[in-house]
Order: C-alpha cells, then sequence, then structure tokens
C-alpha cells in the first residue's frame, strides 16, 4: 500500500537549533546516563534546569551519534569515545587543512 | 540467495568460545569500522562483521546456524530448510534490512540470507518502544551538486518499517515530497517533522531525518562549501595571461589567468562555491593542455621554441643537488 504524504514544511536542522535529550538519546541510541557523561566530559553542553527540560545543540548531533557508534560497535567505554571523537575531529581537521593548503599553492 | 560463514567472517573455528568470538569482533570492528577506518569497502565488511557477531554472540541463533551443518561454503546457493527454526525460540528482536532508493538505516543493514533464518521481527524491540511518541526515522537522501546549490523538489519512496498489531513487522510503502534547501551540504541533516513512526490512537508522530549525500559530479569536487573544478588551457593562456570563461554551479564567469601561470596552479573564486553562511568559495585548477604537434604549423612552432628557448629545463628542480 502506498501513500502519498506532501510535505511542506521541511528545513535544515541548523546551529540554531536545540534539541531535547530524550530525542537525543533516541537518535544517537545512547541512554541518558551516557549522554550526562559525554557532557560531564565536555563533548557536549547541556542546557535547561531539570533533565526533563534539558536540551543540546544540534550542531552536537553527529559527534554524539559518532560516540554512540563508537560505544556500542567498539565497546569503548565513554571516556574512550570521547578521546576518540576528539582525536578524529583533529584528523579530519588536520586533513581538510593540508587539502585548503594544497589548493592554495597549486599542488 | 547465498550462503554466509559467520565462522569464517569473524576468522574463529567453530568450537570458538564466546570470549574468542567477542574478541575477533572487537578486533574486525575496530579494522573495518567506518568511522575509523581507511580500508577500502570497510563499510561492507564492517556489516558482514557484524552481522556474523549478531548470531554467533548469541547461544540461540548460534545453534540455530549451526544446525544448518558446516558442509556450505561462504556465496553458496542456500535456501532454508523446510522445517528451519521449528524447536527454536529466538528471544529479542532481530534487525531487518532496508529497501528502496532511499531507506531507513541505523536498525538494517543485514542480509537477505540473515534475515531468511531470523526473520524480520521488530527491529525496533519492545525496550525501544517509545510510550508517548513515534520513533524518529533515518534516510538517506543522494541529490545532485545542481540541487545542493539551488534548492529543489525530491519525491522519495521510503519503505518504512511499522510494527503491527500482533507485534510482527511490515514494510510500507511511503511517499514524502521534499523541499531541498539551497546549499545544503554533504552530510548535513533534513528534518521533516511528523513523518518518522506513527502512532496509533493519536500519540505524536516521530520526525524523518533526512542525511544528505551529495553524488559526485563531472565537472565539480566538493569540500564542504567549496568546490573545486579543473580547468584545461592553452599554452599562450598559461604564459601570456588570458581572460577565460570558467562554468560554476552558478552559471559561467570570466576569470583573469594571471601570466606565467603553470599547470596545476590553483586559482580562487570567492563566493562561488555553494550558498551559505559564509558562501563556499570555487578552486579553478589550471591543466595546460598541449596542441598535438601534428599539423605542419604547429611542428615549426614547437622546433622554433626549442631553438629559442634551449635555455628552458622543465627538469631543471630534479636536477639540483
Amino acid at each position: 500500500m502506498t501513500e502519498i504524504v506532501h510535505v511542506h514544511e521541511v528545513r535544515l536542522v541548523g546551529d540554531a537549533d536545540w534539541i531535547a535529550v530524550a530525542e537525543i538519546c533516541r537518535l544517537c541510541r545512547l541512554d541518558l546516563t551516557a549522554v550526562i557523561e559525554l557532557a560531564d566530559l565536555g563533548l557536549v553542553s547541556l542546557r535547561g534546569g531539570s533533565s526533563e527540560e534539558w536540551q543540546l545543540p544540534a550542531a552536537a548531533l553527529p559527534r554524539l551519534a559518532l560516540a554512540g557508534r563508537l560505544i556500542r560497535d567498539l565497546g569503548v567505554n565513554v571516556s574512550g569515545a570521547v578521546l576518540a571523537v576528539e582525536l578524529l575531529e583533529a584528523q579530519r581537521e588536520l586533513e581538510s587543512l593540508v587539502r585548503r593548503l594544497e589548493r592554495l599553492t597549486g599542488q | 540467495m547465498e550462503y554466509r560463514d559467520y565462522y569464517k567472517i569473524l576468522g574463529v573455528v567453530r568450537t570458538a568460545t564466546a570470549e574468542d568470538i567477542k574478541k575477533s569482533y572487537r578486533r574486525l570492528a575496530r579494522k573495518y569500522h567506518p568511522d575509523v577506518s581507511k580500508e577500502k569497502d570497510a563499510e561492507e565488511r564492517f556489516k558482514e562483521v557484524q552481522e556474523a557477531y549478531e548470531v554467533l554472540k548469541d547461544p540461540e541463533k548460534r545453534a540455530a546456524y549451526d544446525q544448518l551443518g558446516s558442509g556450505w561454503k561462504s556465496g553458496q546457493q542456500f535456501r532454508p530448510p523446510p522445517d528451519w527454526a521449528s524447536g527454536f525460540e529466538f528471544s529479542g528482536g532481530s534487525r531487518s534490512a532496508g529497501a528502496g532508493g532511499a531507506h531507513v538505516f541505523e536498525e538494517g543493514g543485514f542480509s537477505d540470507f540473515f534475515s531468511s533464518l531470523f526473520g524480520g521481527g521488530s527491529p525496533f524491540g519492545a525496550a525501544g518502544r517509545r510510550q508517548q511518541g513515534g520513533r524518529d526515522h533515518h534516510a538517506r537522501i543522494d541529490i545532485d551538486l545542481e540541487e545542493a546549490f539551488g534548492g529543489g523538489t525530491r519525491t522519495l519512496d521510503l519503505k518504512r518499517p511499522e510494527v503491527k498489531a500482533d507485534g510482527t513487522l511490515e514494510l510500507r510503502s511511503h511517499t514524502v515530497r521534499v523541499s531541498i534547501p539551497a546549499g545544503v551540504a554533504d552530510g548535513q541533516l533534513i528534518r521533516l517533522a511528523g513523518q518518522g513512526e506513527a502512532v496509533p490512537g493519536g500519540g505524536r508522530a516521530g520526525d524523518l531525518y533526512l542525511e544528505v549525500h551529495v553524488r559526485p559530479h563531472r565537472l565539480y569536487q566538493l569540500d564542504g562549501r567549496d568546490i573545486i573544478l579543473t580547468l584545461p588551457v592553452a599554452p599562450w593562456e598559461a604564459a601570456l595571461g588570458a581572460t577565460v570563461t570558467v562554468p560554476t554551479p552558478g552559471g559561467a564567469v570570466e576569470m583573469q589567468v594571471p601570466p606565467g601561470a603553470q599547470s596545476g596552479q590553483k586559482l580562487r573564486l570567492r563566493g562561488r562555491g555553494l550558498p551559505g553562511q559564509p558562501p563556499g568559495d570555487a578552486y579553478v585548477q589550471l591543466k595546460v593542455v598541449l596542441p598535438p604537434a601534428t599539423a605542419p604549423e604547429a611542428r615549426t612552432l614547437y622546433e622554433t621554441m626549442r631553438t629559442k628557448l634551449a635555455d628552458f629545463d622543465p627538469r631543471a628542480e630534479l636536477n639540483r643537488r
């Protein structure tokens, strides 16, 4: 059976958006304890008073999703996941920088 | 469908202990995990490893798999025996493969072989279900660079797993029309509110997140919002300078090639990449193309250059000590 749904309202998830922590947990397949621990270790920042009101910036989604995959698939603990995420991001930044420098120098 | 030798995939013997299987899985997961691996086909290999581990780590599934016997070889044509799975009871939900051009992922990706043996139970397992609202779904959308630049409208056919009242899984076709915002970058998420899992009884439906993948382009390469284009130029254009027409996603522009430009040199067209805040740049890499020396006039010109430019040594750098 096929149903046609016309979607009129579509928007990009941008830097200005905040997502409820429960939704983040579902999206990244992380439990709340792990998200709190990841926030405590500085991977992301939470805002809001009580745990029901906590929100995270949408921009943090890729970092948390990556941390979630590393925890689930590789069996690393939360501290290890934070370290791995930061090192992977640093590696990607350096690779991007090298590409930019190569472009600017014409190599 | 083809038989999969899960023991071979994990590199363990059929008598391997649970600890051996776990160790081997960890080692291979580290090697092929798409987030950390630079191996070719890493994603495909990782899925195989995950699927093999999903079966061999679970005593019930492993016992059932072992019932098939050890006479099978990877890749051999396979059909489950008629009385397959009688006497076995698999606890927990198994995963189901996604389908369609844009498909639900994260939860899916296992092979037909796996599905034929362990069924298509709910990928969302009872424990993962939301109490008040539907779950968010993820799908991937492949777009052309022109669509990333100018935006557009796309109709997507999605196969969406839905849990029926009896707890079994049904893949329902679902068509959505999506407006792609101009300037969307590779890897960016598009959110469609209320287009995720529906909830019987009027609960809040989940959202659908589309992860954007920009297809490789005939002319341009993408790096974030920057685009890179290789532009062929004639030797005299590079040597003497010229004004050339350069195609960009936003339309052709005139660009000055400075005198003395070299093949491989990159020139920047500020703000001519993908739109955004700030917009990306276009980098034009020059490629000097020589006219063929087949016509007599061309040969004469090359011979004149050889004589008149005898001091020119293109390999001077190589010979310097």
